[in-house]
Order: structure tokens, then C-alpha cells, then sequence
């Protein structure tokens, strides 16, 4: 019996060995990482001022020890670019050209694995001008979707306006690009875009086209008015591209585009499609639109004459004054109306922020 | 001595920020969220706040109203210059309705921060 018991006695203070030694480790490697990290923050500390004074710096020869500061340094230059804009952005850029970054970034493009290409794509759309946009177009076609996405992001963040096309056409192409990604780079690229969104509108693909609608409405482009109200009007146009038509002519605001609006809301099939025109017609807020919207309160579809309600509540008087008239009515016109009385009751200010 | 309080989160902006100010012959104080910013702004009274719009606790909107509503006449008056990525026409709109004096957008250049910064201070007030 007693063999056994100090065999089990020699495992028990084995094991309880084995388990310092393992925490003391653990210990170690922690206070190592602690130290690594503190020894970065101050390494961070120390080089920050550095980086600030290249702003001030108009000379394009960068000073010995920015050329000399160790690889860090880069991270802060990279850190502080996405904030800065004009000659701030343009010595922070030329730094990195300096210090041979986007050269290594450029290489990286055409690296095998996906992580380091991505993260090159990354770089240059935050760090670069326009030289690399060839490059990025190409990645748009990446077996990789993750780079894809960040080829698709950085050519919008490069600002480079040659870049719209291939983004739109990217939307249809196999392996196809995120719509909402191609959409945030679009918006990057802000309005020099506008003349490639106004082409895809009216040669696009559906997708293409349907994305530049949108867009075309978010920056509430007068110009493309013929257009949307030409898309709006097409019968071959795709539900996608007539609902973002429609709520594109919304934004615009322009009246002249009621007629059309006011024939979708009467005439198109799809129950989305009649509902964005009476969303479109409660935005243009045109009294004009009043009898067509009072027609749709007895629609078929709730969406569309809950919708109808809310526009006719956003036309002002002359829609208020409508509602309350049917509100009286039986069957689902006076349900609607009644409905859209008792949200302008409730609050009536935000009812007309969100409608108008 | 012209005393500056920036609040923001982002201390890659407050650094920044603070290092062109400082650069310029003001004193800098920085807080990282407008609950802080609006307490240190009671507590060092200072000359102009340079003020981010969304952060933690309290928006810059909220902080500036609460300046704007502050009995302290002095400190009511104080000029905010508000630094904000939110710099749309109704951003612009509802930013000095809740009483900001001036905007700066971000991403944004320091070279016009220091200028708009010098323009909201009192004349003589930024060293020559």
C-alpha cells in the first residue's frame, strides 16, 4: 500500500510543478507583451511630433531623421492621413513616396497572398493619388472577394474620377462587386462622378443603372432630371431601376417631375413601384399631386396607400385637408387617411422632417 | 495667456491639434468626450473651444448648447469652433443654431483650422 501512495504523492507534486512552471509562463510571456506594448506607446509619443512637423515642412525633400525614423513611423503617417486634407495630405503623401511605401504597396498588388494584397489595396487608395488606379481597376476582378472589396474601396478614397466606370461596370461583371461598397465608393468620388453616373443611367446595365439613379438623388443632380423621368417612363426599364428613379426625382424636388410620378403611382404593376412614386410625390410636396394621391388611398396594396397618406399629410394644407375629408369615409381609403391623421397628431413636426 | 480647450475622441486629432495651437503661442487643454469638455470648459474658463461633434456621454451639439446656456455670462459667450466629419448644409444648420461660432469639416487642413481659430479669438490675441 505504501508504493502506491508515494507514487501518487511524487505525480501530485509533479503536476503541482508543471502547473507553476506553466503560470510562471504565462506570467513571463504577459509582462513581456505588457513591456512591448508600453515600449511602443512611448516609441508612438516620440515620433508623433515628428510627423506633425512635416506639415509645416513646404521643403520636398524630407529632413535625415524622417528618412532615418524606424518602420513605426509609417503606421502614424498612415494613422493621421484619412484626417488631413489638402498640402497637410499632400506632404503626408509625399513622405510615404519618399520612404519607398507605396512602392512596397505597389509590389504588394500583385503579391500571392490575398491578406497582402488587400492590405496594399487599403494603402494606396488612403495613401495614393491617382498613379495606381490601373492597378486597383484590376483587382476588382481578384479571385478574392475580400480584396475585391478593398480595391473597390480604395479607388473611391483615390478620388480619381477614371475610376467610376469600371466600378459601375464591376456591378454586373463575374465575380461581381458589393453594391452598397461600389455605392460608398461612388459617393467618395463625389460630384467630378456625376457625368459617368448620368451615362450608366441611360446605357448602364439594370444594376448599373439602378445604383446611379440612386446616387444621382442623393446628390440631388438637376441635370439628370430628363433622365430619371426617361427611366421612369421606360417600360423596359427593370422594378430596381424605376423605385430608385423615382425616389431620386423625390430628392431632386423638381415639380416638373410630378406628371410622371403621378402616372407610375396609377399605372405601374409592382406595388414597390407605385409606392415609391407616392413617397416620391410626399417629398416634391406639389399640390398637383393631390388628386392622384387620393386616388391611390384605396390601392390595393397597404404599403401603397399608407404611403399615399403620408404624402397627401406632407403636401401641406391641401393634403391635411383632403385626409380629413376621407377620414370619414369607410373601407381602407378612410383607414389610411384616419392613420395618417392620428401620425400628424401624435407629432407633427416629425412627421413633416421625415416626409419632407 | 490665450487658452484653447479642444475636445475630441480621436487623440490622433487632439495631438494634432493641440501641436499646431501649441505651435502658434496658445495654451492648449484637451479632453477626450463632451461630458469632460463641458466640465473642464467651466473649470479653466478658457478663451475658444475647439469642439468634435459625435462622442461618447455628450455631443459636441449638446455641449455647445449647454455653454450657450450657462449663467456664467463670459463663458456663455465663449466662441466653439465645432471640428466635424458632420459638415452638410443641415449640419451646418443645426450646429449654429445650437449657438457654434464657426466649422471646421473634417477631414480637415491646419492650415485653415489655425486660420478660422485666429479669426474667432479676440484681435491680439494669437502672438504675432
Amino acid at each position: 500500500m505504501t508504493v502506491p501512495i508515494a507514487v501518487a504523492g511524487y505525480a501530485s507534486l509533479l503536476l503541482v510543478a508543471v502547473t507553476l512552471l506553466v503560470l510562471a509562463a504565462m506570467g513571463l510571456g504577459h509582462r513581456r507583451r505588457l513591456r512591448r506594448e508600453q515600449h511602443e506607446v512611448r516609441r508612438r509619443a516620440e515620433l508623433t511630433p515628428l510627423v506633425h512637423t512635416l506639415l509645416d515642412d513646404e521643403d520636398e525633400r524630407p529632413a535625415p531623421e524622417v528618412t532615418a525614423a524606424p518602420a513605426l513611423f509609417d503606421e502614424l503617417v498612415l494613422d493621421l492621413l484619412p484626417s488631413l486634407r489638402g498640402s497637410d495630405r499632400d506632404a503626408l503623401q509625399r513622405v510615404l513616396a519618399t520612404r519607398g511605401v507605396l512602392d512596397r504597396a505597389a509590389r504588394d498588388l500583385g503579391s500571392r497572398a490575398a491578406w497582402r494584397r488587400g492590405r496594399a489595396a487599403t494603402l494606396l487608395g488612403s495613401a495614393a493619388g491617382t498613379e495606381h488606379t490601373a492597378a486597383l481597376v484590376r483587382l476588382l476582378a481578384d479571385p478574392d472577394a475580400d480584396v475585391r472589396s478593398a480595391a473597390t474601396r480604395a479607388l473611391g478614397k483615390t478620388g480619381d474620377v477614371a475610376a467610376a466606370e469600371p466600378l459601375l461596370a464591376g456591378l454586373t461583371a463575374a465575380p461581381g462587386l458589393p453594391r452598397g461598397i461600389v455605392g460608398m465608393a461612388l459617393l467618395d468620388l463625389g460630384t467630378p462622378a456625376l457625368p459617368a453616373l448620368r451615362d450608366a443611367l441611360t446605357t448602364g446595365a439594370p444594376t448599373a443603372q439602378a445604383l446611379a439613379a440612386e446616387l444621382l438623388g442623393m446628390h440631388g443632380d438637376l441635370a439628370a432630371t430628363p433622365a430619371l423621368l426617361a427611366t421612369l417612363a421606360d417600360r423596359s426599364s427593370t422594378a430596381p431601376s424605376c423605385i430608385a428613379a423615382a425616389g431620386a426625382l423625390g430628392r431632386i424636388g423638381l415639380p416638373t417631375a410630378t406628371g410622371a410620378l403621378t402616372g407610375t403611382l396609377t399605372t405601374a404593376q409592382l406595388p414597390a413601384v407605385r409606392r415609391a412614386a407616392a413617397d416620391a410625390l410626399g417629398r416634391i410636396g406639389d399640390p398637383e399631386a393631390v388628386v392622384a394621391l387620393t386616388a391611390g388611398l384605396a390601392d390595393a396594396s397597404p404599403d401603397v396607400r399608407a404611403a399615399c397618406a403620408d404624402a397627401l399629410a406632407a403636401i401641406g394644407d391641401e393634403g391635411r385637408g383632403r385626409l380629413r375629408v376621407l377620414s370619414i369615409a369607410a373601407g381602407p381609403a378612410g383607414t389610411a387617411a384616419r392613420a395618417a391623421l392620428d401620425v400628424l397628431a401624435l407629432a407633427p413636426r416629425r412627421t413633416r422632417e421625415v416626409l419632407g | 495667456m490665450t487658452h484653447v480647450l479642444v475636445v475630441d475622441d480621436d487623440p490622433i486629432i487632439t495631438d494634432l491639434v493641440a501641436f499646431r495651437l501649441t505651435r502658434l503661442g496658445l495654451t492648449v487643454s484637451r479632453e477626450s468626450d463632451g461630458e469632460a469638455g463641458l466640465a473642464a470648459a467651466r473649470q479653466l474658463r478658457p478663451d475658444l473651444v475647439v469642439l468634435d461633434w459625435m462622442m461618447p456621454r455628450m455631443n459636441g451639439l449638446e455641449v455647445c448648447r449647454a455653454l450657450r446656456a450657462d449663467p456664467d455670462a463670459d463663458l456663455a459667450r465663449t466662441p466653439v469652433l465645432l471640428l466635424t466629419a458632420k459638415a452638410q448644409e443641415p449640419d451646418l444648420e443645426r450646429g449654429f443654431a445650437a449657438g457654434a461660432t464657426d466649422f471646421v469639416a473634417k477631414p480637415f487642413s491646419t492650415r485653415e483650422l489655425v486660420s478660422r481659430v485666429t479669426a474667432a479669438l479676440p484681435p491680439g490675441s494669437v502672438p504675432a
